[in-house]
């Protein structure tokens, strides 16, 4: 038996021309201080959307606007023509946006199998006495929720780890088993905020390998946060450098790389080029 | 099509798929061979088994195979290597298994040299290395199969096609020409070629032994009998896990041969990460297995029994006595029970044997193998302490695996036991090299004439390269491999093997190679075990990086010192290891150093490590 491709088991993303998510003009600023400052941009489905910058740019910012987090003072945030603003995490969670976090936010007491389970939160409809008998809806949801979570676990190869608890475990695979947790959740949009951040060669070659095949059998639109240059010149269909929450440049991976501004305002006045550095 | 084809009038020939068609009409719903996939054992019944491999073999007659031609397969353990396997004999092909591990250079060797028209690859990893190759360079090769589709499909190379369309290719091909396989079956002679198993080559390019029905009817014959390796004999409640490399004898004798002849059930885990898992899942009767995984089971044991709370340490070291008075009496015995064993064992079970079992999924096993490399003999011991009959084996590729074993109620720790019945194995005169001759004796090396007459003379005695001494007068211990032994210049022989072991039996120690061949003294170069040694170091506050630095501090050298102090310490002054280096490097398979098997290559040790032999003897 082979393994199952993800569109197999999970919805594939949206087949339209038009943005998944479109972030138009956003300000959001901290007492006075400049957070987000005029940042526009646009997510299409099949596409990894790659935003960089230096430390305290904002980048987190976005993402945390975009999932209700912080309420921008200005701008638009429309997702699948829908509008975001004013809307609660969890409300956003519930139209298709999933998300990683820079720092990991798993359940360490449980196992992975029950932190992937809970990621089928939203698609959980039944009452809890089915839940505690068992009967009609709650089996079949149960069974279903069951079989997403097995096939995610196939596609990750975690399969060792199924009963682990994600304290035991090291970093780079907790932060493989939260990509896992985020696609459980069937989104649209998937979010992952420094996914190879702190993480070796081969562990960062692995979550590559992820993101380029969630692309391409899920088409869902992927938005990356991440320092390391070479994954974002590697996977990126477009990438938005900001600088103190103002964006400095956008366009393909090869256009930002040559891009005098963000040469200096990223890698610093000596690096003469861009290429593979990584800060 | 006019002749209607009765299925006992069928069968002429016993081939591995006539046997399992038999099976498939015999037990059709009874279960043949398990899968965990997604956290969940699907079952396959023998009906199933039976309709994958006839699939594949018209899928396989679709696409042009002809009697005698070459089928590839580059993968790990799964349901889709024996239908390829057996789908092949089927067909009158010859399969030939690949290593996961082989890489692109190597694969380009095989596919080459054995001229294979098909070459199924699990998935990416595995097709992306045939792709490396230029197709004109493998002109034989017509068609790739890849099972996984994740990422190949993309892929627009010509040769390429998915199994699942393969095999729609097969059914289509069944429905037109619906009796074709089973008319190529009719045909099969016993010197029909059933596989290429390419030996690793400790020296020189792999070569391809030829194994054909006959030898694959003898081992299985052999096998399932009442005088063959597991006693009780063998049935089709016994259950097994499929996890050695499928390309090597050892794996293939048990999950091919042994699971068709006997009609066991063939277990397949997860991945190689999840193997104790998928024990304790199984609980396998019958378990294979190489030194490395029993030391490794050994290991986790200790580990769990000295971490346990205090009473149960205390319980645990009254009955751990007790397993070793149980070993030492076995020993003794031949592994007969005696009324003290029987009485420790069954109390030693209720009070802690079973539970050491249940942790590794050994509890419900009545036979276990160790092969293909010596153990220590504490490692049998132990296990036969806690009731778990482990005895050694011996065989080889060009013996279909089959040669001596250890017969539950007459075996010897220390040698790999007496030969099967109908099988003759003897020592050579002079040398002492050990011969056998049975039905298994493989049909010679692919297309290498010089290489087959070295191995079988004109009596069939198959020359094993191996040097043994008899213990008693029926059971054989393996003394070294004849090109091995080293004659030092004051012209005594020495096996380095046995050198290399004791050094191996330090958990500081991944690898030894002994070094002295016409030289005045014996040397010795190491190679660190990185995990043990980093952790040793850091309980001592060493501050390091690399393999390489590692191996270069002075402490970590004062601390194999001590091993080979401890191991000269057993050998008499000739054998005696008077200097020894340090490996900058871990050996590797794909950098050539190790064999697929994780042997030591010791002439590319010697050219590529000559300088450091060198400063050995300045």
């Amino acid at each position: 038996m082979r393994a199952r491709l993800l569109h197999e088991f999970l919805p594939a993303g949206p087949d339209t021309k038009d943005p998944i998510l479109e972030f138009s003009d956003v300000h959001l600023s901290f007492a006075g201080v400049k957070a987000i400052d005029g940042v526009s941009l646009s997510v299409h489905a099949r596409q990894v959307f790659a935003i960089i910058g230096p430390n305290g740019a904002g980048k987190t910012s976005i993402f945390n606007c975009i999932s209700g987090v912080y309420l921008p003072e200005q701008g638009s945030i429309r997702f699948l023509g829908r509008d975001l603003l004013g809307r609660k995490p969890n409300q956003v969670a519930d139209l298709g946006v999933a998300r990683t976090f820079q720092n990991i936010e798993l359940f360490p007491q449980m196992t992975v199998l029950d932190n992937l389970m809970l990621g089928r939160h939203r698609h959980v409809q039944y009452g809890s006495v089915a839940a505690m008998l068992r009967i009609g809806k709650a089996a079949r949801e149960e069974e279903r929720n069951r079989e997403v979570v097995e096939g995610i676990i196939e596609f990750l190869e975690i399969q060792q780890f199924r009963k682990a608890y994600v304290a035991m475990l090291p970093y780079g695979l907790q932060k493989r088993i939260e990509l896992g947790r985020a696609l459980a959740m069937e989104p649209v949009l998937l979010m992952l905020d420094e996914p190879v951040a702190g993480m070796n060669l081969e562990e960062t070659e692995d979550m590559a390998r992820f993101i380029t095949d969630i692309r391409r059998e899920l088409g869902i639109g992927i938005v990356l946060v991440e320092h390391d240059m070479r994954l974002v010149m590697d996977l990126a269909d477009a990438v938005l450098a900001i600088d103190f929450g103002k964006p400095i440049a956008l366009g393909t991976p090869a256009e930002i790389q040559s891009h005098p501004d963000v040469i200096r305002a990223y890698l610093g006045e000596d690096h003469a080029t861009a290429g593979g550095a990584t800060p | 099509m006019t002749a209607t084809i009765t299925p006992s009038g069928l069968v002429g020939t016993e081939t591995p798929a006539a046997v399992l068609r038999r099976w498939a009409e015999t037990r059709p719903e009874a279960v043949a061979l398990r899968e965990k996939r997604r956290g969940i054992w699907r079952e396959i019944t023998w009906a199933e088994y039976w309709d994958r491999v006839e699939v594949f073999a018209h899928a396989l007659m679709e696409r042009g195979i002809d009697v005698g031609d070459r089928v590839a397969i580059h993968s790990e353990n799964r349901p889709e290597w024996v239908f390829t396997d057996i789908g092949s004999i089927a067909a009158r092909a010859a399969c030939v298994g690949l290593y996961p591990t082989n890489p692109t250079s190597e694969v380009e060797y095989l596919l080459e040299n054995s001229g294979a028209a098909i070459l199924i690859v699990e998935d990416q990893e595995q097709a992306d290395k045939v792709l490396a190759i230029p197709a004109e360079r493998l002109p034989a090769l017509r068609t790739i199969v890849y099972i996984e589709r994740r990422g190949v499909d993309e892929y627009d190379d010509t040769r390429l096609v998915s199994w699942d369309e393969f095999m729609d290719g097969g059914r289509a091909h069944r429905a037109a020409f619906p009796d074709a396989v089973l008319r190529r079956m009719a045909d099969a002679t016993l010197d029909d070629l059933c596989y290429l198993v390419y030996t690793s080559g400790t020296t020189g390019p792999p070569k391809g032994s030829m194994l054909t029905v006959r030898n694959l009817q003898f081992a299985g014959e052999v096998l399932q009998s009442d005088q063959g390796i597991v006693s009780p004999p063998p049935n089709p409640d016994d259950l097994l896990v499929s996890y050695l490399p499928l390309c090597h004898i050892y794996e293939k004798l048990f999950t091919v041969v042994f699971g068709i002849w006997v009609g066991a059930q063939i277990h397949f885990g997860e991945s190689i990460d999840t193997l104790v898992a998928d024990m304790r899942d199984v609980n396998p009767t019958v378990v294979q297995g190489v030194p490395r995984i029993w030391e490794r089971i050994h290991a986790s044991i200790l580990v769990r029994l000295s971490s346990a709370s205090r009473l149960k340490r205390i319980n645990a070291a009254v009955w751990m006595k007790a397993a070793d008075r149980v070993a030492a009496t076995l020993d003794r015995t031949g592994g007969r029970h005696t009324i003290v064993t029987r009485v420790l064992g069954a109390i030693g079970h209720l009070l802690l044997f079973r539970a050491l079992k249940d942790r590794v999924g050994l509890r419900r096993c009545r036979y276990a193998v160790s092969a293909a490399a010596p153990i220590a003999p504490e490692i049998l011991r132990f296990f036969m302490g806690i009731g778990v009959p482990l005895h050694e084996a011996y065989g080889m590729t060009e013996n279909a695996g089959i040669a001596t074993r250890n017969a539950p109620g007459r075996i010897k720790i220390g040698t790999v036991g007496e030969a099967y019945p109908d099988t003759e194995v003897v020592l050579a005169p002079g040398t002492n090299e050990i011969l056998t001759r049975h039905g298994g004796v493989f049909a010679g090396y692919w297309e290498m004439p010089e290489a087959t007459a070295a191995a079988i003379d004109a009596e069939g005695w198959l020359h094993t390269g191996d040097v043994g001494e008899w213990v008693g007068d029926s059971h054989i211990r393996i003394v070294d491999r004849i090109k091995d032994i080293i004659i030092t210049a004051g012209g005594k022989n020495i096996s380095p093997s046995e050198i290399e072991n004791s050094l191996k039996t330090s958990p500081f120690v991944k690898e030894a190679v002994v070094i002295g061949d016409r030289r005045k003294y014996l040397s010795a170069l190491i190679g660190i075990d990185f995990d043990v040694v980093s952790e040793w170091a850091q309980r001592r506050r060493l501050a390091h990086t690399t393999y390489r630095d590692l191996s270069e501090k002075p402490e970590v050298v004062a601390l194999i010192q001590k091993v080979v102090d401890e191991t000269n310490a057993r050998f008499a002054r000739v054998e005696q290891i008077k200097k020894f280096g340090l490996f900058t490097k871990e050996l590797d398979h794909e950098d050539g150093e190790l064999t697929a098997t994780q042997k030591v290559k010791r002439s590319i040790i010697e050219t590529r490590f000559a300088d450091e032999i060198e400063a050995l003897y300045r």
